[in-house]
């Protein structure tokens, strides 16, 4: 296990800067490529190094396939990233199905990243300890674009929700997936190899992901390091991240109404029940696997828990369909639920999570009454989904298909996840189901809507602070 | 109930005919309703069907192999009915798609015996083949979700959270009594024909007598086989080309319409006379164990492969594999990888251009990079694929199966609780058998990295 550069590793690749409250996603054109590369040789790129002279702002960047492109990087180099990176997320019909980019959330439908929009070439994400600062960085930034060769293309703005809640009303971010050699706290069921989630570092199949490997004469100025197995060529990946995007609108009206529809008649507490039940923790965040009955806020931070050793197999306590239940299944699945083997297997399939909400909250309070009541205020709202992986196939395509799309996630039948599932695609009967496996038999809520639909994404690379100023040298 | 059976047939294109062949057959998304030139769908006992061109090629040797088509389903028995209705009730269809085959019988000699002729000269046995469930039809699978489908939504419809589990279970079978189109699923299921259980229980006692008579030769003869083989692993090259984009993108293209999906890759065997004895041991082996061992729903760990067969062709030059699984291939592979590297890596390996592997079992797959580059270079495209049930995983067959044997006989309080649990989701599958259990409990893990 090797020590992370963490001098050379994008800050927001290993920090979700929990200070900087304000951020905003800028999507960029390179228009004039040299004037671009000379503006990047000086960007000031955060790095993951705390910084006590720099704690109110950050900037980090990604590109696009085509970005890197534009740059100048050429082809034979460029098809050494990764496949699904080279496609792009709207890239093929097959992605689109195992994504669940169809109906209203096709690519053709986006406003931005798909086929009718402008493509992107550059992410640059922008952070503030608040509104003026940001305020502050993003004027800089633009005044610079023209310059530099940049066209703005769209600007994501983002909103910082009260209690660390997402816009249903749920405690988001309290799962966090650990780093061998970087998190030194971490339990070892939680720890994850550095590999899986940076470039340049062995995997959690020991191995070192494909990468694009220069020889020394494509970097004369000698501004990448080495590649760690292959000491003679230089690693552009090292310290770099794919950064998935993708621009989530939550329908909160459509969510609560068919939550308050199913349960007319039950008491109040039916509802936030019924919701507790499809996420799989309480409002508060409070684990379901470990208070199942109500909610107990003293459990809110709590993420040290299984699914098979707390007992349950079957779902009596979180659903098998719940959302963090398909999305982290922890010690659930095969081989041997329950055994080291199991947990083993299920960090081949982590990310790491780094995305923020966006537009106004229903209720300021995001407590469930008063959204429940506000429910539908209109306006546009969701979640900006970020998160970094090394081997987009294996990480975050396999999350999205084998286990929340996948209406037989561990021995369901028609189930896809109840929040952000796809409803089966084209070829299902419309409307999904929700199980909640109970004694002495299951109930279900059929005829589900999809509650989000998506606006927006792309694949991004987020190259290391070293191959940033060598993409700013190329010619 | 009819054990399932595997036809493949391997007949040569004619020189010129093959482009033709590949527009009448087109590719996977062009008939995702259904292709109407065979319609599968109507002819009995189909679990799946599919029709595949294996480009002209060369061997290791640099001889020519042609082009050839290939046929393939997985049938409920007789075999002999179901090459019967091939011949007759789409035997026009039958004519469109093997007609630019070498021998295949000229027009106005096509009869359906005379077709049937050119599917026996061309029929290939399988190496091994295997099966999830023995025994399970299509209609009962068909059936059985119906069945559970009628429940659900009887369950639906009443309110039992203040019932007993036997209560509700007495609720369900009268419902099921009361219903004349559900009415047989309160009868188990047949058990496969008792001639073929026979022939089966027959096979198992025969290969292991041949085992206790070889043995002495085994233990003799393995350990240099062992220290041959090693010495030929570490010579020969592993295959570390790529696949073209586009052909890796067309093969993308074909998959996860439905929860099926299907895989089929082809390659050279590895020549010589110790990896002709390796691989001739190891097919063997392979037979007896998706026979006898591996017969309960899962293959060395993995259970969501509904049929796979090995099949040489090219007079012993080459072999196919192919199968029809759950989910994508991304998790099939990952499955291969995680929990079933050592067995497919002792028949894969016998592959030429395959990861390097450790004394046959370690290494290999285990070579994630390796193995995800390797498998598109010997991938084969299906342009026609058929599954009767495509909606349900092996996962929901079995539950299925369990839910209707559950309607009959007597069970006691803890068996009537996890019955019903089975409405909420079918994630308790059978128990492999003794042997397959201690064979998955291998830890391949700790032992491999003693092999340097």
């Amino acid at each position: 296990m090797s020590v992370l550069e963490i001098d050379d590793i994008q800050g927001i690749v290993l920090f979700a800067y929990g200070r900087l409250r304000s951020a905003c996603y800028l999507l960029l054109r390179i228009t004039r490529p040299a004037a671009a590369r000379s503006w990047l040789a000086s960007l000031d790129v955060r790095s993951a190094r705390f910084d006590p002279a720099q704690t109110d702002r950050a900037i980090n960047i990604a590109f696009t396939a085509a970005g890197l492109s534009q740059l100048g990087l050429s082809d034979t180099l460029a098809g050494e990233f990764a496949g699904e990176f080279l496609q792009g997320m709207a890239g093929t019909l097959h992605r689109q199905r195992i994504l669940g980019d169809v109906g209203e959330s096709s690519p053709e439908r986006w406003s931005w990243g798909g086929p009718k929009n402008p493509e992107p070439h550059v992410l640059l994400m922008l952070f503030g300890r608040d509104d003026v600062v940001l305020a502050d960085v993003v004027r800089q930034q633009q005044a610079a674009f023209a310059a530099a060769g940049l066209e703005m293309i769209t600007r994501l703005d983002t909103t910082w929700l009260p209690k660390q809640r997402e816009h249903f009303g749920f405690r988001d971010g309290v799962s966090r997936t650990d780093i061998e050699g970087f998190h030194t706290d971490a339990r070892p069921e939680n720890a994850v190899a550095a590999g899986e989630f940076v470039l340049g570092y062995v995997n959690a199949y020991g191995q070192y992901t494909q990468r694009p490997l220069p020889g020394p004469e494509q970097d004369p100025g000698e501004l990448l390091s080495p590649a760690p197995e292959d000491p003679g060529r230089r690693d552009l990946g090292m310290n770099g991240s794919y950064l998935v995007f993708r621009q989530l609108r939550q329908d909160v009206g459509a969510f609560w109404r068919f939550i308050d529809g199913r349960t007319r008649g039950k008491d109040g507490d039916a509802r936030t029940r019924l919701a507790a039940k499809m996420v799989g923790r309480w409002p508060s965040g409070t684990p379901l696997v470990k208070s199942p009955d109500r909610d107990d806020p003293a459990l809110c931070d709590d993420n040290d828990f299984f699914y098979h050793r707390a007992g349950d197999a079957q779902g009596l306590k979180c659903p098998i369909g719940a959302h963090i239940r398909r999305a982290n299944p922890r010690d659930a699945l095969e081989p041997e639920p329950g055994s080291d083997r199991s947990i083993e297997v299920g960090k081949r399939h982590r990310v790491l999570r780094r995305g923020r909400t966006y537009g106004a909250p229903v209720a300021e309070s995001m407590e469930i009454p008063d959204i429940l009541a506000a429910a539908d205020s209109g306006g546009e709202r969701g979640l900006h989904f970020i998160c970094f992986n090394t081997h987009i196939g294996r990480q975050f395509e396999f999350i999205q298909n084998t286990w929340l799309n996948n209406p037989k996630f561990d021995g369901l039948y028609e189930d896809d996840d109840p929040l952000v599932g796809d409803r089966g695609g084209p070829h299902a009967k419309p409307g999904g189901t929700f199980t909640v496996q109970a004694e002495p038999v299951r109930t279900r809520v059929t005829g589900m809507p999809r509650f989000t639909q998506v606006r927006g994404g792309g694949y991004f690379f987020m190259p290391g602070i070293r191959a940033v100023r060598f993409l700013g040298s190329l010619r | 109930m009819p054990h399932q059976e595997a036809l493949t047939v391997v007949a040569p294109i004619r020189p010129g005919e093959v482009d033709g062949v590949k527009r009448l057959l087109g590719a996977i998304p062009d008939h995702v309703d259904g292709w109407n030139v065979i319609p599968f769908e109507r002819l009995s006992g189909v679990h799946f069907a599919r029709l595949v061109v294996f480009d002209e090629t060369t061997d290791l040797k640099g001889d020519p192999i042609p082009a050839q088509l290939a046929l393939m389903t997985n049938v409920d028995a007789p075999l002999d009915a179901h090459l019967d209705e091939l011949t007759r009730a789409t035997g026009e269809a039958l004519d469109r798609v093997f007609g630019a085959c070498a021998g295949y019988p000229d027009e106005g000699q096509r009869t359906p015996w005379v077709r049937r002729r050119f599917l026996q000269r061309y029929r290939r046995e399988a190496s091994a083949f295997y099966v999830n469930r023995q025994g399970r039809s299509v209609e009962q699978i068909r059936q059985e979700e119906a069945l559970r489908r009628a429940i659900g939504e009887f369950l639906d419809s009443t309110d039992f959270s203040r019932q007993s589990p036997e209560q509700v279970r007495k609720a369900i079978k009268d419902f099921v009594g009361g219903r004349a189109d559900l009415k047989w699923a309160l009868e188990p299921a047949a058990p496969p024909d008792l001639r073929w259980r026979v022939r089966q229980m027959l096979h198992k006692i025969w290969h292991l007598i041949i085992v206790v008579v070889l043995s002495p030769v085994a233990l003799l003869a393995g350990p240099w086989l062992l220290v041959l083989l090693r010495r030929r692993e570490l010579r020969d090259i592993p295959d570390t080309s790529q696949a073209p984009a586009d052909s890796v993108n067309r093969l993308r293209n074909d998959e996860d319409f439905w929860v099926h999906n299907q895989v089929i890759a082809a390659g050279c065997f590895k020549p010589g006379l110790v990896r002709q004895m390796v691989t001739t041991v190891i097919l063997r082996t392979t037979d007896f164990a998706v026979r006898h061992i591996y017969n309960r729903g899962s293959l060395s760990g993995l259970n969501t492969i509904h049929f796979a067969r090995w099949v040489a062709m090219d007079d012993g030059r080459r072999m196919f594999f192919s199968s029809n699984y759950d989910g994508s291939l991304e998790s099939y592979m990952n499955d291969f990888i995680d929990k079933a590297a050592w067995g497919l890596n002792a028949i894969f390996s016998n592959g030429d251009g395959f990861p390097r592997t450790k004394l046959l079992f370690c290494g290999g797959i285990r070579d994630e990079k390796a193995y995800k580059r390797f498998l598109p270079t010997r991938q084969v495209q299906s342009r026609v694929w058929y599954s009767a049930y495509p909606h349900l995983t092996t996962k929901n067959v079995a539950n299925n199966a369990a839910i209707r044997e559950g309607l009959s006989g007597e069970l006691g309080a803890e068996d009537t609780r996890q019955w019903l649990m089975r409405f909420g989701v079918g994630n308790q599958l059978p128990q492999s058998g003794l042997i397959a259990r201690i064979l998955d409990r291998i830890p391949w893990d700790r032992i491999c990295p003693y092999l340097k």
